[in-house]
């Protein structure tokens, strides 16, 4: 900090952080205009969905349908909203543990091995995804593997950087005293494993199963390449409607099933935390309260 | 957030470092249980043996599998005969691809990291409104890319949502299909800005306000706060984030696919046209093509690194 004005004085309307002082009205303005920028794309999406007839000059549809979702309804395309679903979880299922094995072996294993594992599992974001499947297809394909398997295994693959990077920084502010104090109190490992373990690295579980899901559920190229058209998924219905013209409303109606359930998931999962934080109460993990009644029962 | 720059592992809790004050009650047979210290435990081996096993092997057997191929030593069909044809025969339109890769990735990192610089630090600055805009930032990481694209596409193009709204004039440059890959680099933008700004808005919130409070206490003016004492925090998280948007951007397939014109070709266009054509002999050129897209992604990875420890080290 080098250009400071001597003697600047705080005023009493001092600002709090970062604190932009500048007129609220330009500050909210330039809020608004990020708005923009995050919504915008969003805007002919929404709007093509509900369409019915919308001519080339028209800033806005001129009659409005429905008629576009009656796509969703359509038994190939609930099929491959399943597919998509199984795809995902499976990947999610799969890779959460690893993930959490993977980011524990890293902080267990001393020095160079467990950076080693760190590299290793970091790895595949340095691997374009389609790069990855054309490689490994041909092994695949003279294994017999069946194309759902391979598509599972390599997205797993893509997955684990995400989710071992997820409870890597959640060990990283992991606090060990939880479990020491718990055990000091005389509970024992399985009882430490439930009481104190789980709830701490609850939020990070949830966040990489999230991560995880979504590498399957939105996946196109590793689908579109290893199951070479066995696998029918929401985005190959939505790449194949996209890669053509005149297909407006239908591309919109499946980004829009591709889109709303995660966000409703997000949703789900972030909004009761930020409402919590609002609220200003004190933190009040399960961990913690469980340490303090023993405490309390300790009569510590 | 911590971000973990290969390997670095910052403050966490290491069972293995001495104990700190309120570890000195613990059991011996709890010590025992966590091994000596500086030791491969037995229990950090099988905790990373499921992790690391697939994660070598499919890369392992991917990277063979497509130098094999790329020698014409794994044919699809057909007597192996070593061959570098597929190398030799098409450098040129190779390195076309990845010139333009390579365009694609610098243009979208730019744009991406200042968007999601000024979007986080709008968030940090902000309260209220900045809470509304985390929340919708935070929203679109979810979309795939090729949604994204989809959209974009929908904005964007001749006749799109941003033509009918503002009457562009003809002069206006084509961005979807264009040679200058506009509608592309403003997709992964979109995307990408809403990344950086949650890592760096995870890494900054705790430090920030307190050091920015501390600045303005002495009178620095916003602008010196932000020059002087956001930046140099945030530049860790920016270059980690920038890295990743850079490689991801380099080998991605489904925006430059679908908002790219069909000449020049990105790395990933051409190597799955090449993969998925009907001349097998193509195949060989696929393998090449990604091939060198993974090691571009490396080189650009070790020379981020590289970079990152160099200013660590000047600081």
């Amino acid at each position: 900090m080098t250009a400071l004005r001597p003697g600047g004085r705080p005023s009493p309307s001092m600002p709090v952080g970062i604190g932009v002082r500048g007129r609220p009205v330009l500050r909210t303005a330039f809020g608004v205009l990020l708005v923009f920028w995050i919504l915008v794309p969003l805007v002919p999406l929404v709007l093509w969905s509900v369409a019915g007839l919308w001519q080339v000059p028209a800033v806005l549809p001129g009659t409005y349908s429905l008629d576009a979702f009656a796509v969703l309804a359509v038994p190939g395309t609930l099929a491959a909203a399943l597919s998509s679903l199984l795809l995902g979880g499976t990947v999610a299922v799969i890779a959460t543990p690893l993930g959490l094995m993977g980011a524990l072996a890293a902080q267990a294993l001393p020095g160079r091995c467990g950076r080693a594992v760190d590299l290793i599992l970091l790895l595949p974001l340095a691997v374009p995804p389609f790069a990855l499947v054309m490689g490994a297809n041909i092994t695949l394909l003279r294994l017999h593997v069946p194309a759902f398997a391979g598509v599972v295994l390599l997205l797993v693959v893509v997955a684990l950087p995400y989710t071992t990077f997820m409870f890597r920084s959640a060990l990283a502010t992991y606090e060990q005293r939880f479990e020491d104090v718990a055990l000091t109190l005389g509970a024992d490992p399985r009882q430490v494993l439930r009481h104190v373990r789980a709830p701490l690295l609850s939020a990070a579980t949830v966040r990489a199963f999230f991560l995880a899901f979504l590498v399957g559920w939105g996946d196109y190229i590793t689908t579109l390449l290893v199951g070479g058209g066995q696998l029918t998924t929401l985005p190959m219905l939505l790449g194949s409607a996209a890669a053509s013209t005149g297909n407006e409303q239908l591309v919109a109606v499946l980004s829009l099933a591709v889109i709303i359930p995660p966000v409703l998931i997000l949703a789900a999962v972030a909004l009761p935390a930020t409402i919590r934080t609002r609220a200003r109460k004190p933190a009040r993990t399960p961990a913690g309260t469980w340490v303090r009644a023993l405490t309390r029962k300790a009569g510590l | 957030m911590n971000i973990p720059i290969t390997g670095s592992r910052p403050h966490q809790a290491d069972p293995h470092s001495p104990a700190p004050s309120s570890r000195q009650d613990l059991t011996p047979d709890r010590y025992a249980a966590r091994g000596a210290p500086g030791a491969v435990t037995l229990r950090g081996v099988v905790l990373a043996v499921p992790a690391v096993v697939p994660v070598a092997l499919v890369i392992g057997v991917s990277v063979v599998g497509a130098l094999a191929q790329s020698l014409g030593l794994m044919p699809f069909i057909g007597e192996p005969v070593l061959s570098t044809d597929a190398w030799a025969g098409s450098a040129g339109d190779l390195g076309r691809s990845v010139l333009v890769s390579a365009y694609i990735a610098v243009a979208s990192t730019v744009a991406s990291v200042i968007v999601g610089f000024v979007i986080a630090l709008y968030v940090l600055a902000t309260p209220r409104m900045g809470r509304i805009i985390a929340g919708l930032s935070a929203a679109t990481i979810p979309i795939p890319h090729l949604i994204g694209a989809g959209a974009i596409g929908l904005l964007l193009s001749d006749s799109g949502f941003l033509d009918r709204t503002l009457g562009l004039p003809p002069a206006f440059p084509t961005l979807v299909g264009g040679s200058w890959f506009g509608a592309v680099i403003f997709e992964y933008a979109w995307k990408e800005s809403a990344f950086v700004a949650l890592v760096l808005i995870g890494s900054m919130s705790r430090s920030v306000s307190g050091m920015c409070d501390a600045a303005a206490t002495l009178g620095a003016t916003a602008w010196q706060r932000i020059i002087h004492v956001v930046l140099p925090l945030s530049r860790p998280a920016l270059a980690v984030s920038a890295l990743i948007v850079f490689v991801y951007t380099f080998g991605s397939y489904e925006a430059a696919w679908l908002l790219g014109p069909t000449s020049p070709e990105p790395v990933s266009v051409r190597a799955v046209r090449l993969f998925g054509s009907v001349d097998l002999a193509a195949r060989p050129e696929a393998m090449a093509t990604a091939l060198v897209s993974l090691g571009a992604g490396i080189v650009a990875i070790l020379a981020g690194l590289a970079m990152m420890r160099r200013s660590r080290g000047l600081r």
